[in-house]
């Protein structure tokens, strides 16, 4: 049936707002009385913080207060998945990646606010940098966090680092040893990505201010997520859901990075402290070193294939490094490993994913979550085997590809809308690809 | 010398959070007397065109232009929880909540708009805010005069749904579970490129796309996710990197920090599959993430297919290219 608005190019109704510069982004919001903000952050990736003065820089006139954990003893940790990164280092407590916070810095102007953060000073233990996923896993590596996640199966190999590891994840489908005892090929490389920015062009900044008639702390900040923010800001401060208030404004670009907290909590703890408006602007580099990357991921595929060209078994072994906290980190990993195969018939699939803790900057959402680092790793191993076996890339991806009735690594039967094949001749028209599939 | 490679990568994406991990969007719409229809979601457009594709949701069903469909509850406390604009789930979830709730809507206003016209429903006509009797003896009433007489009786046409799918938690030992995500969406695209051997510099020169989209409720939306999805796939096969050595990132800008500029956008030629064959709103499957994903592997074998080198890391440099093309002659 035709329809009337459905299916059509309507113009995107925040398109005048934003051509016109009408749409507001935090910063072009507006409060008198309103001070600034500037964060401290970690001074090395992984140390104890033995002592942080913060006497000199308080002195420095215009500089309204400076908060470290002393003031809020009572915070609790927050995270998207589990709850396991901390507002402000304690003092004797560890920072494990250069963006941990360890002041906020309150001023009536930024530029004051920056001076007196540049006076803060940090006494340290410094501790053993672990950049290396590979070296987290092992037995004798240093914990990065004291606690095990929680999140680790009965199925972890015992010779493996049990605190280290985020989380562990299995794939078991067919009989792969049979698998590859049936292919005529098997090919088996590792593939490595990178750590990435989202890089939206907006970075994070806010607004926030306290009602003390309400009892309410109302936040104007840019969230991927509003409800649950507001959660996570709400039981990190021990208030209820109901008296954080977050309001949405124009959002500059996302792409995953903008579901974690940000600037959310430290903006309700300087406007719960001050009890006037604060305002919260990360720089690029702040922005870039503090909030979340794209999972860089050690891929091992080994793939087996029959001389017709039909795929027999697929094993997938994945290492991500997800930083120094959970984040999305938990569902990333093995949310690629599910995806091993593409989208293609494989009787026989084993996988083994780990989410690796380290002292780089924490893995968190990006566009594709894990998938788009594994569709390198299958894509490339099709390919592969296409030119082995001699066979046109397009005609071996086409007679391997899932079809209605079709069932992916986890064991889902595709039931309907698998429109794999069709995806594949529209392209091959479209780029007037040389050689035909056989049908 | 540039050498001219071409290279195709087919994709699946399961969209949704799934794997058991509850997941929902609310939704509410309302025709309020002052001739506007609200249309309540704390869904986050993140530049995408989310809440474009809510109104023409709205707007189809309830058979009135878009324009009178304002936005409201971009806000905590004035709507309730839509899920995240993430794990490319919002034009199937808030889409499949405002497309309900603007169903009820719609049988609201036949059930008064029937009392009003004394009419049985299929002797009603709705169409553009109005509502007529077929035999059009009694005139019309628009939606907001409908809205007044409702109110008067101390009711109003409002309405709240909530989209909220099952999936299955996946077995620990083996990634089991019969439903893991709530639906796949599917792509497959070729990517031409130019390698320059002398300097290692890679052009990317056209795109082609075929994307199993369901069904476009905004089709020059969906080719703009997969020409800004592809150029960001294309700023992670390439050259985007941000290099930490112990822990220590030592390219926080962006002038160290590589993206693709306006300079290195290919020419694009889409085809959209439209089987609206989803259980998304008039079928609709999610693209959001699918779109970039393909770009990786279908550049590194394009690189193959241009010099016969596999790269098998990310991303591929220059230096890379230059490093392996001298590896090769060695």
């Amino acid at each position: 049936m035709t329809k009337r608005y459905v299916g059509k190019n309507t113009l995107k109704i925040d398109a005048e707002s934003k051509v016109t510069g009408q749409a507001q982004y935090p910063s072009d919001l507006k409060f008198d009385n309103c001070l600034h903000i500037k964060i401290k952050r970690a001074t090395y990736p992984h140390a104890i913080l033995k002592d942080l003065d913060i006497s000199g820089a308080k002195k420095i006139d215009g500089v309204v207060d400076i908060i470290t954990a002393k003031d809020f003893p009572d915070l609790n940790t927050f995270g998207l998945i589990i709850k396991d990164q901390e507002v402000l280092i304690k003092i004797g407590e560890k920072m494990k990646f250069m963006g941990d916070a360890l002041a906020i810095v309150i001023a009536e102007t930024e530029e004051i606010a920056l001076k007196a953060r540049n006076k803060i000073r940090v006494e340290i233990e410094k501790l053993e940098v672990i950049t290396d996923p590979l070296r987290a896993i092992e037995k004798d590596a240093p914990a990065i966090h004291e606690d095990f996640s929680g999140l680790c199966t009965d199925y972890l190999e015992p010779n493996l680092n049990q605190k280290n590891i985020l989380a562990d994840h299995y794939l078991k489908k067919g009989d792969v040893k049979k698998g590859f005892r049936e292919a005529d090929l098997i090919v088996e490389n590792e593939y490595r990505t990178q750590h990435i920015d989202q890089l939206p062009l907006q970075n994070e900044s806010g607004y926030a201010l306290y009602d003390d008639k309400k009892d309410e702390i109302k936040i104007w900040a840019a969230s991927q997520w509003l409800h649950d923010t507001q959660a996570d800001v709400a039981q990190s401060i021990n208030m209820s859901k109901e008296k954080i208030r977050i309001i949405q404004t124009a959002i500059g670009g996302a792409f995953g990075k903008k579901e974690d907290v940000s600037v959310h909590i430290h903006l309700a703890l300087a406007a719960l402290h001050t009890k006037r408006p604060v305002k919260l602007v990360y720089t690029r580099e702040e922005s870039m070193i503090a909030q979340s990357k794209r999972h860089p991921l050690i891929i091992k595929a080994k793939t087996g294939v029959s001389s017709n060209g039909y795929l027999t078994a697929w094993s997938v072994e994945v290492i991500g490094d997800t930083g120094a906290y959970a984040s999305s980190g938990p569902a990333v990993v093995h949310k690629g490993m599910y995806h091993c195969t593409g989208p293609y018939n494989v009787e026989n699939i084993e996988g083994t994913s780990y989410a690796v803790y380290t002292n780089n900057t924490y893995g968190g959402a990006m566009r594709g979550f894990g998938t788009t680092q594994m569709a390198f790793a299958y894509e490339s191993q099709m390919d592969i085997l296409a030119h082995e076996l001699n066979i046109d890339p397009a005609q071996f991806r086409y007679q391997n590809a899932y079809i209605t009735g079709s069932v992916t690594p986890n064991g889902q039967k595709l039931g309907k809308s698998v429109n794999t094949k069709r995806t594949i001749e529209s392209v091959i028209d479209l780029a007037k690809w040389e050689g035909e599939i056989n049908k | 010398m540039r050498k001219k490679g071409r290279g195709m990568a087919t994709i699946m994406f399961g969209f949704g959070y799934g794997e058991g991990f509850p997941d929902h969007s609310i939704a509410e719409i309302e025709i309020t007397t002052d001739q506007k229809i609200k249309l309540r979601t704390a869904g986050a457009d993140v530049g995408q065109g989310f809440l474009t594709t809510m109104v023409q949701i709205a707007a189809e069903v309830l058979k009135i232009d878009s324009s009178y469909i304002e936005i409201v509850g971009q806000d905590t406390h004035q709507a309730k929880n839509s899920g995240s604009t993430s794990a490319t789930r919002q034009t199937f979830f808030s889409g499949n909540a405002v497309r309900e709730a603007a169903e009820e809507v719609m049988g609201m206003i036949y059930h008064h708009g029937s009392i009003y016209f004394n009419s049985n429903y299929p002797e009603l006509t709705v169409k553009d805010g109005e509502i007529y009797a077929c035999d059009n003896k009694n005139g019309k009433i628009s939606y907001w005069e409908l809205a007044e007489i409702v109110k008067q009786k101390g009711d109003n046409l409002q309405a709240e749904a909530s989209f909220f799918p099952e999936t299955y938690a996946p077995d620990e030992k083996s990634g089991q579970s019969e439903k893991n995500y709530v639906a796949y969406t599917f792509m497959t695209q070729v990517i031409d490129i130019e390698v320059d051997i002398d300097t290692g510099i890679i052009e990317v020169m056209n795109v082609y796309t075929a994307l199993d989209v369901g069904k476009a409720i905004n089709p020059q939306n969906v080719h703009g996710q997969i020409e800004g999805g592809t150029v960001q796939g294309l700023g992670m096969a390439l050259m985007e990197e941000q290099v930490m050595e112990k822990g220590i990132t030592i390219n926080p800008d962006m002038t160290n920090y590589l993206v693709p500029s306006i300079q290195d956008i290919p020419e694009f030629e889409s085809t959209l599959i439209e089987n609206e064959d989803s259980d998304g709103p008039f079928g609709a499957k999610g693209i959001g993430e699918p779109t970039l994903i393909a770009a990786c592997p279908a550049v590194a074998n394009a690189v193959y297919d241009a010099i016969g080198i596999r790269i098998t890391s990310l991303p591929i440099t220059p230096e890379i290219i230059l490093n392996s093309l001298e590896e090769n002659n060695n």
